[in-house]
This record gives structure tokens, C-alpha cells and sequence, in this order.
């Protein structure tokens, strides 16, 4: 398991370096020039020239590559080229929102939609089953950003019961703040794992075991929870790791539309402005964050499925 | 008897009733919260401050030698009041400017009173270190003759050096010490004069303000004051709506201050006339924009009118290069018939033939998703269609658009700006051989190539230069403008107030009516 554990993180390295490159070569392709974006449209040449200097930005493309590589490695991203704040302080301001964020919403989304998938798979064809499909595709169809306003406009404008913007002070001040976001980002989540469970838990409760269980006599709850969903898990645990991971891309989306601090916001905005070391930063966040979930997701297989322990 | 299941669903519900129980928006006393469209604060030494939207913070904290009337830009020499600056005299050549200082002026933080020593530190460091030094180039030297006063040599005349220089946030004061003390952090944890000190930067959230207990004027009448950054139109819109901010910078698109007034008729819009400066430039390096009477048509061809009536509140009609209330702006009436350029589609289409374009002619444009420029462009790019030149337009990012402007790569561009009343700025950016555009990005923002691929104002912009009184700069800056008019390299489209929609619990003290996209709240009053 430890060996599986170092050659996975050790794959990681592969991954991270090409996500690297291809950020780095990506927004040297993209036209937009930071030092117009900082000094202004009508900035002059000279003016725009010193500086591109000072920010080594008219240095050789190889020569800031190589040194954005190295900085990378000692995870020194450098400074806002907008804010001259250190990339490390705005990363440490921002994430631990974003994984506030994330993590309410899986697990908000998973309350909802495991729970609603095991019923409409148990009241299969029956009004419930309808019920979950047509939520599911309610789900599916409505853009976060969109559910976010609404969701402002009654509950935060017209009902004031939550706060418009922000992230809130404290324990309760955060957890009012995020719970509009955290319901926007759920409710395609809850779709999707409440669709999910269904479909594995109908396939499950079909086999011959299942079969023999209820032969046997034993009831209901134990059948569905001790001998389906128990082996329905396989596809839910590859359902969660896609959730946490569309969870993470809705983000941006949503602390935009809340004005929440955090990596999303954050990295829109500096893609706006052409803010290069802080895109850079940002992307490498969440590319570590799509590694770290996927390795995450790996694990969780080898103890839900002793067969992939066994190969492992 | 309570049971444990009890006690909890009760401590439970309380929590909810508490946490859903419909919320009181009361605006949180003595506080001014002001959302403006930006994703954070970058900075807010006066000197360094590169977004727009950190201006509404450093016009609290920092002050001039010498101001406008709140609520306008000054447009003559004699518009201006004295404020750091007790008085100033000015020699006959316009060149020597000696300024004596107010006495008791205390910096924020206990960093002292302010002396000639700081003024000085502020000029020089705005000429040789800021973001903007080409504007302080005319300073030559700045001398600190005595403890009170400051001389200030230009090397060429400028009768409207007070609002050219003085009144230009990059010399704001600040405090020469806190500077030396503060070393990197001052850039946002500068040290000025103002009504307002600095509380706090928060990167995430804003900039917090607080009364200044030591303000050498009327102290500020609101505590506290808090400059947020809420960039998302839908959040800063409903945060606006529901009361959770007093002031909100405005979207620039048609229709969205009906919208609003619709849905909450007491709120109040403040704008700035003229706000920015919106100037369509030919690109004169690119077919067939050298061959004046195609430009000629295209200007015939735009119904200014049109814009302004789609853009309404905040559109205003422009004749030249420079908005009418300007000094060296032209009303209708005052310009010679043929260089008026007013809606003719006939007399466009008829040019269009004689330059040899009977069938049209199509033109490639880039233009910037931002609502302001993409309306305009979109808006002529209907126009236009009617007299027979199809525009093929791409809309891409704002960053995207500014940067292909810059590299040569667009034909007929829009360029917005707000500029105060001082013709050279708008000259020296857009008019001037110097400010050449070049592909490199290396060039200005002359993206005509006025006065490269046919010859242009320079020399009558050197005359301007050299007047000493108002009067005659004013005249030559005129005589400026005419020429552009009659050469076309560039032509002004209807100017678009910079707009706030603000609570009317918020009584500013003053009204709005030009001025820079920023302006002080030291006056403001809750009245409700």
C-alpha cells in the first residue's frame, strides 16, 4: 500500500510539469499584455516598456520559463504583477475558502442525492422515481451561475434571509455566508448522485445474491443496506471523485456570483487582467488539487473493492 | 421534563430561527459601504495606484495642494480653492509656480505635520517613480524654499498647470516619512491628509476607512467608510438592491438604468458629464482608411444621435475631438459646416462612390466585449450597413482587444478614456507623432498614425505649448482641434457618464455633475 502510495505521488510529478508548460505557453499565446492591463490603455510606450523590464517580461521566453520552473519547485509563485501582494499570501487568503466551499457542497449534495437515489430505487416507476428523474434533469440543466442569482434574488433580496456577498466572520458568519453557495453548487451534485445511486443500486438489486438474500428472508433495510448498496459503492466513490472535481470548476462561477474570496475569483480575475505569475499559481492549485483527488479516489477504490487491493 | 431529544430539536430550531428568521438589511450604522466593479484593491499610495476603482479609497485619504469644487473638474485657472495650499502666485512666463503651504496640517497615524518637505518629496517622486511620469515631465525642479513654502519650476509654460499637475491624484500629498518608514508596504498603507485614514487593506475585500480625529478642515460627518470590490454586475447589482451597500458603480449599457429605476424607483443616479471620452480612430496604415473620403463617409455614415438616445441617461453628443463643455471643445453651431460631419447616409454613400467604393466595401474590426464598447461598435456597425461598408466585427476579451490595438491589429477601434478639461492630455495620448501606435506594442496610443502616414498637429500642438496666458491656450488648443477635424485621423463619439446609483439614505452634500470617476464622501450625511 506505502509503495502504491510513493509511485502514485510520484506520478504526479509528470502530470504537474506538463500542466506547467501548458499554462506557461498558454498565456504567452493569449493576446493581452499585463503592463497594459496595470497601467492603462493610454499608458505610453516608454512607460509600457520599463515596465515589461521590471517584471522580466521582455526577457527570452526560455529564460522566464526556466525561471518560473524553479520557482515552482521551491513553490515560490512570485508576486501579483497587479497587487505586488505575494502569490503565497493570496493563495493562503483564498484556498481555505474554496475548500470550505467544496467540501460543504459534496457533502450537502451527497445528503441529498444518495438518500433520494435509494428511494426512487426502491419505488422504482412510482411517482418518487419520476420525482428523482425529473429533478435529476432540472439538475442537469440549470447552469450554476443562473441558480445562483435566482437563489440571491428570493432568499437573499427578497426574503433577506441570507447575506448577499461575502464570506462572512466566524464560525455562524461563515456558515450563513456559504450556505446559498454551497446549496447552488449542491443541487447539481444531489442530481447527480441521487441519478447515480439509483441506476448502480437497481443493477445491484437485481443479482442473484440479492435474490438469495431475500429468499432467505431477510429484510428489506438490511437487503438494501447491508447486501446492495454496500457493493453499489464502486460507482459512487468514481461519482463522488467526479463531484468534488466539478465541484472545484463550478467554483469560480459561484464566488464570482456571491463574491466570495477564493482560488475561482481569484484566478478569473487575474486571467482578466492578464496577471501572469498569479494564473500560473492558480491553475497549478487546482491541476494539484485534480491529482490529489484522483489519487484520493484511487485509495477509496482499494478499500471499497478488495479485488483492486488484491491486483494492487 | 426535557429529554435530551427535546433539548436538542429546540436548540436545533432555535438555530434556524435564528440563522433563517427574515433578515432586517439595516445599513450598518455610521457607515458608508460603496461596491465598485473590481475583482480587489491593488494599491493605494496616490502615486502608484494603477485600477481605477482603488481611486475611490485615495480620494478619501489624500488631499491637493489646490482643488476643484466637489462634484466638478475646474476648467479655468480661477476655478480652483486653495486647500493644502493656503495661496499661490504664478510668474508672467507661467513657469514658476510658488505655492504657500497651510500651516497645521496633520498627516493620519501621527505621522506629523505636513511641511514643504513632503510636498516636494511628492512632486518628485510623481516625475521620476509613478505610473505615470510622462505627466510630470514639464517639472523641472522643486524646490523647498521654505518650511512652508515650495517653488516649482516647469520648463515650459503651462497656465493650466493647476489643473494640468496639481490637481492630478499622483501628487497628493504624502507624508515624506511614513514613505521612508513604511518602505514597500506604503504602496497600500500609504500615509496622507485627508478626512479618512487608512483602517485596514484587505486584498479579499476592500479598503476600511475611518474618520481622521485630527483633520485640519470640517472633520468628516460618517465614521466610517468602506470601499468594496464586488465585480460580478449580479452581485454588486443585488447587494445595491437590497441594501447592503449605499453606493454601487453602474452598468453602461442601454437599458440597465430604466431596469433598475424600474424596480426600485428612490434610488439616485449620479453621473459625471462628460465621463469618458469615446473616440473612434481610423487606422491609416490599414486599406482603405488612408483615402479621407472614406472617413469622411464613415463619419457621415454614424448617427451620433442614435448612441446617444440608445445610451440614455449617460450618453452625451461630441462634435470634435474634445466633449463642448471642454475648453477647446466645439458646440455645433461653432464649427464650419464642413466639418461638422452630421448624419448624412446620402452624402456618406456618395463619397463612398467618388473614393471608389459604389458596391461597399467591407472592413475588418475587433472590438471588446466590455458592454460600453461592444454597444457603440455594434450600434455603427448597424449604421454603417445602410450606407454600404459591412463591418466584420469580433468581439474578444477587453485585455485581448487593448492588446491588439496596440500591435497594429485593428482598423477602426474605439478608444475610451476619462480625461479631465486639459487639451494637452488628450493631444499628447492620441495626437501626437510620439504617442505612434507600432506593432511591437512599444508605441502610444496614437492609433491613427496621425502625424506618421500624413502629417499632423505636432507643431501646432508646440505653439499650444509655448502660450502663457489661459486665454491663448486655449485658442491654440482650438486651432488643434480644427486640424484634426479637417485632417479626420480620429473622430469623437458621444461621450458616457461614469454612473453610481446610490441609496438615497446617502445625501452626498453636493452634486455630482463632472469630474474624475471618483469623488469624496467627507460631506456625505445619512439622512434616513
Amino acid at each position: 500500500m506505502a509503495r502504491y502510495l510513493i509511485l502514485r505521488l510520484l506520478d504526479m510529478v509528470p502530470t504537474l510539469f506538463l500542466v506547467l508548460t501548458l499554462v506557461f505557453v498558454a498565456m504567452r499565446i493569449l493576446p493581452g499584455d499585463p503592463a497594459l492591463a496595470v497601467l492603462g490603455q493610454n499608458a505610453d510606450g516608454g512607460q509600457l516598456e520599463a515596465f515589461r523590464e521590471r517584471m522580466g517580461l521582455n526577457d527570452p521566453l526560455w529564460l522566464q520559463y526556466v525561471r518560473f520552473l524553479w520557482d515552482a519547485v521551491r513553490l515560490d509563485f512570485g508576486r501579483s504583477l497587479m497587487t505586488d501582494v505575494p502569490i503565497r499570501t493570496l493563495i493562503a487568503n483564498n484556498l481555505p475558502h474554496t475548500v470550505y466551499l467544496t467540501i460543504t457542497s459534496v457533502a450537502l449534495g451527497m445528503t441529498v442525492g444518495i438518500p433520494l437515489g435509494i428511494y426512487a430505487a426502491t419505488q422504482r416507476n412510482k411517482w418518487p422515481d419520476n420525482a428523482l428523474r425529473l429533478y435529476s434533469l432540472i439538475g442537469y440543466s440549470v447552469p450554476d451561475f443562473y441558480l445562483a442569482a435566482i437563489l440571491l434574488v428570493v432568499f437573499s433580496l427578497q426574503l433577506g434571509w441570507f447575506p448577499i456577498n461575502g464570506a462572512g466572520v466566524g464560525f455562524w458568519g461563515g456558515l450563513h455566508h456559504i450556505l446559498l453557495p454551497a446549496i447552488t453548487l449542491a443541487f447539481l451534485k444531489s442530481a447527480f448522485m441521487g441519478r447515480l445511486t439509483r441506476t448502480s443500486l437497481l443493477e445491484v438489486m437485481g443479482r442473484d445474491y440479492v435474490r438469495t438474500a431475500r429468499a432467505k428472508g431477510a429484510r428489506e433495510g438490511r437487503v438494501i443496506f447491508r447486501h446492495s448498496l454496500r457493493n453499489a459503492l464502486l460507482p459512487l466513490s468514481t461519482g463522488l471523485g467526479l463531484s468534488i472535481l466539478a465541484t472545484l470548476s463550478g467554483s469560480v462561477a459561484v464566488e464570482l456570483v456571491f463574491n466570495r474570496p477564493g482560488i475561482g475569483r481569484l484566478l478569473i480575475t487575474a486571467i482578466q487582467e492578464r496577471d501572469y505569475p498569479v494564473i500560473q499559481a492558480g491553475v497549478m492549485m487546482f491541476a494539484f488539487f485534480v491529482i490529489l483527488v484522483n489519487l484520493f479516489m484511487d485509495l477509496v477504490y482499494i478499500i471499497v473493492d478488495p479485488r483492486i487491493r488484491v491486483k494492487s | 421534563m426535557i429529554t435530551r431529544r427535546t433539548l436538542l430539536g429546540t436548540a436545533v430550531a432555535a438555530s434556524a430561527a435564528g440563522l433563517f428568521a427574515p433578515r432586517l438589511r439595516a445599513a450598518i450604522p455610521d457607515t458608508l459601504r460603496f461596491a465598485s466593479a473590481a475583482g480587489g484593491p491593488r494599491r493605494l499610495d496616490p502615486n502608484q495606484t494603477t485600477q481605477g476603482s482603488d481611486n475611490w479609497a485615495v480620494v478619501q485619504v489624500f488631499e491637493y495642494l489646490a482643488r476643484p469644487p466637489d462634484g466638478n473638474f475646474g476648467i479655468t485657472p480661477n476655478d480652483f480653492e486653495p486647500w493644502l495650499a493656503e495661496s499661490w502666485t504664478t510668474s508672467d512666463d507661467a513657469k514658476t509656480w510658488v505655492f504657500t503651504l497651510r500651516r497645521g496640517v496633520q498627516f493620519h497615524r501621527g505621522y506629523g505635520e505636513m511641511t514643504a518637505a513632503d510636498v516636494v518629496r511628492t512632486f518628485v517622486r510623481a516625475r521620476d517613480e509613478g505610473v505615470n511620469t510622462a505627466n510630470y515631465s514639464n517639472l523641472a525642479e522643486i524646490i523647498e524654499s521654505g518650511p512652508y513654502e515650495v517653488t516649482i519650476r516647469l520648463h515650459n509654460p503651462d497656465p493650466m498647470f493647476l489643473s494640468s499637475t496639481v490637481t492630478a491624484r499622483h501628487v497628493m500629498v504624502i507624508s515624506k516619512k511614513a514613505e521612508e518608514d513604511l518602505g514597500e508596504a506604503f504602496l497600500t498603507e500609504a500615509v496622507g491628509t485627508g478626512p479618512y485614514e487608512l483602517e485596514r487593506f484587505d486584498t479579499e475585500r476592500g479598503i476600511f476607512l475611518r474618520r481622521h480625529v485630527d483633520y485640519w478642515g470640517e472633520p468628516a460627518i460618517i465614521s466610517n467608510i468602506e470601499c468594496l470590490y464586488i465585480a460580478d454586475t449580479t452581485a454588486r447589482t443585488l447587494a445595491l438592491m437590497s441594501g447592503d451597500v449605499d453606493m454601487a458603480e453602474g452598468v453602461r449599457q442601454p437599458g440597465w438604468v430604466p431596469q433598475i429605476q424600474n424596480q426600485k424607483p428612490d434610488l439616485l443616479f449620479d453621473m459625471t458629464v462628460p465621463g469618458s471620452f469615446n473616440t473612434l480612430f481610423f487606422n491609416m496604415e490599414k486599406d482603405p482608411l488612408q483615402n479621407i473620403l472614406v472617413r469622411k463617409a464613415i463619419m457621415h455614415g454614424i448617427n451620433k444621435q442614435e448612441i446617444v438616445d440608445a445610451l440614455q441617461p449617460m450618453s452625451r453628443m461630441v462634435y470634435t475631438l474634445n466633449p463642448p463643455n471642454y475648453p477647446t471643445g466645439f458646440a455645433l453651431e461653432d464649427l464650419p459646416e464642413d466639418l461638422r460631419y452630421e448624419y448624412d447616409p446620402d452624402e456618406a454613400k456618395k463619397m463612398l462612390a467618388d473614393a471608389g467604393f459604389a458596391n461597399g466595401l467591407t472592413i475588418q474590426v475587433n472590438t471588446s466585449q466590455r458592454e460600453d464598447y461592444s454597444t457603440q461598435h455594434l450600434i455603427i456597425q448597424e449604421q454603417l450597413r445602410q450606407i454600404g461598408v459591412n463591418i466584420d466585427l469580433t468581439i474578444m476579451d477587453h485585455s485581448a482587444y487593448h492588446a491588439t490595438n496596440r500591435q497594429n491589429l485593428n482598423t477602426l477601434n474605439i478608444n475610451s478614456s476619462s480625461l479631465p478639461p486639459v487639451p494637452l492630455y488628450v493631444f499628447n495620448d492620441y495626437a501626437v507623432s510620439t504617442a505612434n501606435m507600432t506593432a511591437d506594442g512599444k508605441g502610444g496610443a496614437n492609433y491613427s498614425h496621425y502625424g506618421v502616414a500624413m502629417p499632423g498637429v505636432d507643431n501646432l500642438l508646440a505653439e499650444m505649448l509655448q502660450s502663457t496666458t489661459f486665454d491663448d491656450y486655449v485658442a491654440k488648443g482650438r486651432e488643434v482641434e480644427l486640424q484634426i477635424q479637417r485632417d479626420l485621423p480620429m473622430g469623437g463619439l458621444p461621450t458616457l457618464s461614469y454612473l453610481v446609483v446610490r441609496n438615497p439614505r446617502i445625501d452626498l452634500g453636493y452634486e455630482v455633475q463632472g469630474g474624475y470617476a471618483y469623488w469624496r464622501f467627507c460631506k456625505a450625511k445619512i439622512v434616513a
